[in-house]
């Protein structure tokens, strides 16, 4: 037992050069994953020249029921459905990100093409909701607010379909 | 270590013991040995090769001269950048023909890049002890294209815009790092000011650079393997 010890202990004894080369090593290995890290941080832009999310639509009394406006540099559609209540959804197709088009205006129920994207052709009904593939799911829908007699649309306020109409 | 992977890679027996093996190091070095040390007959035949590597080089030096003329005036800036596009075209003199001589010379590249391929596949070339130089060619091939959809961008026109939007948002599918490397790549939420810099240093230096250097490694293998002179 007792020689045991002393022989492994003189065995686990590290060289001088063993330990400069994990010390090297370990330092050489910190560096490294410090400077990637650095580098990533470095590439992610702190402040971004994009437009706010925000955008003003209106006044309300000239959108007819029925009808669209189409806002391109946001690129939503701000809708006003047969009986008078306004929702807002993305024209940013959920696939590859094309801009959908609007091909059918007159459509009034749920279950007919009213959106379709030009890019790999998935079509959506007027609510956004996928008809046809290969979109993964249906156009995102923002909320809208009425403030005096103007729509605020809130691109970063991203909600269900419940929650979506603003009825007037 | 000494896996066929390892093996494939790394040239040199270890552990390096006598004169031999250490001269060994030294011819099987790209900077040291480039040249081989002999060049069979067959193996220069037009037939055998069809040159298509040494087109796809010769259509990457276009690329490269007719590209470092192109920088000269473009600025990648919006609106900058599909005006100098517009102005190469209609106010430089011969910018037209260096344009289309580097958009033409792309799509060769790429074209020429897969028939290379593809008569390495069929001649076999691809197996021992070439495995891990037909890695670097499929590296080349992806880079070839990368380079090519890079440059895609740069116009800054519809096609571009929305080549790139669609292309990017396919990054954005790779589960957990998709949204962030696609944050990354654009610079932004959606295609800007950042997005057309970093294309464009993508375009000019980083990829080319990484394409020089594995060409070289490519070349240097061939030669070692006795492939072309």
């Amino acid at each position: 037992m007792c020689s045991y010890k002393t022989e492994s202990n003189n065995e686990n004894k590290i060289k001088r050069r063993k330990f400069l080369s994990i010390v090297g090593n370990s330092a050489t290995g910190l560096v490294t994953f410090g400077a990637l890290a650095v580098t990533i941080d470095f590439l992610s832009p702190n402040v971004i020249k994009e437009r706010p999310p925000k955008f003003k639509v209106g006044p309300i009394q000239n959108i007819q029921p029925d009808t669209f406006i189409y806002e391109p540099e946001y690129r939503v559609f701000v809708v006003r459905d047969g009986n008078g209540a306004f929702y807002a959804i993305s024209a940013i197709c959920t696939h590859l990100g094309c801009n959908v088009k609007w091909i059918d205006s007159n459509i009034r129920n749920d279950s007919s093409v009213a959106i379709a994207c030009p890019c790999h052709g998935s079509k959506f009904n007027r609510k956004g909701e996928v008809i046809e593939g290969p979109a993964p799911k249906g156009l995102q829908r923002f909320r809208i607010k009425l403030s005096d007699d103007d729509l605020i649309v809130d691109t970063s306020d991203i909600v269900s379909e419940e929650e979506m109409y603003l009825k007037v | 270590m000494h896996s066929k992977v390892w093996d494939s890679i790394f040239r040199s027996k270890l552990p390096i013991n006598t004169n031999l093996d250490r001269s060994l190091v030294i011819f099987n070095s790209l900077t040291l040995h480039i040249h081989p040390v002999k060049v069979r007959e067959k193996a220069i035949k037009f037939s055998y090769t069809f040159y298509l590597g040494m087109i796809s080089f010769f259509l990457f030096i276009i690329l490269i001269v007719t590209g470092v003329l192109l920088m000269l005036y473009y600025q990648p800036a919006i609106p900058n950048a599909y005006e100098n596009m517009k102005d190469l075209q209609y106010v430089v003199s011969n910018g037209m023909f260096l344009r289309n001589l580097h958009r033409w010379a792309a799509h060769l590249m790429v074209i020429s890049v897969f028939l290379h391929m593809i008569r390495v596949f069929y001649a076999g070339a691809y197996k021992p002890p070439r495995e891990f130089n037909w890695v670097v060619g499929v590296v080349l091939l992806v880079l070839t294209l990368l380079l090519s959809y890079t440059g895609y961008l740069l116009p800054f026109d519809q096609l571009s815009y929305w080549a790139v939007t669609v292309g990017v948002n396919l990054i954005q599918y790779i589960p957990v790092i998709g949204e962030k490397t696609k944050f990354l790549f654009l610079g932004g939420h959606e295609i800007g000011e950042y997005t057309l810099v970093r294309f464009y240093v993508l375009h000019c230096v980083i990829l080319p650079l990484v394409m020089v250097l594995l060409i070289a490694f490519h070349f240097w293998r061939i030669r070692k393997d006795g492939g072309l002179h």
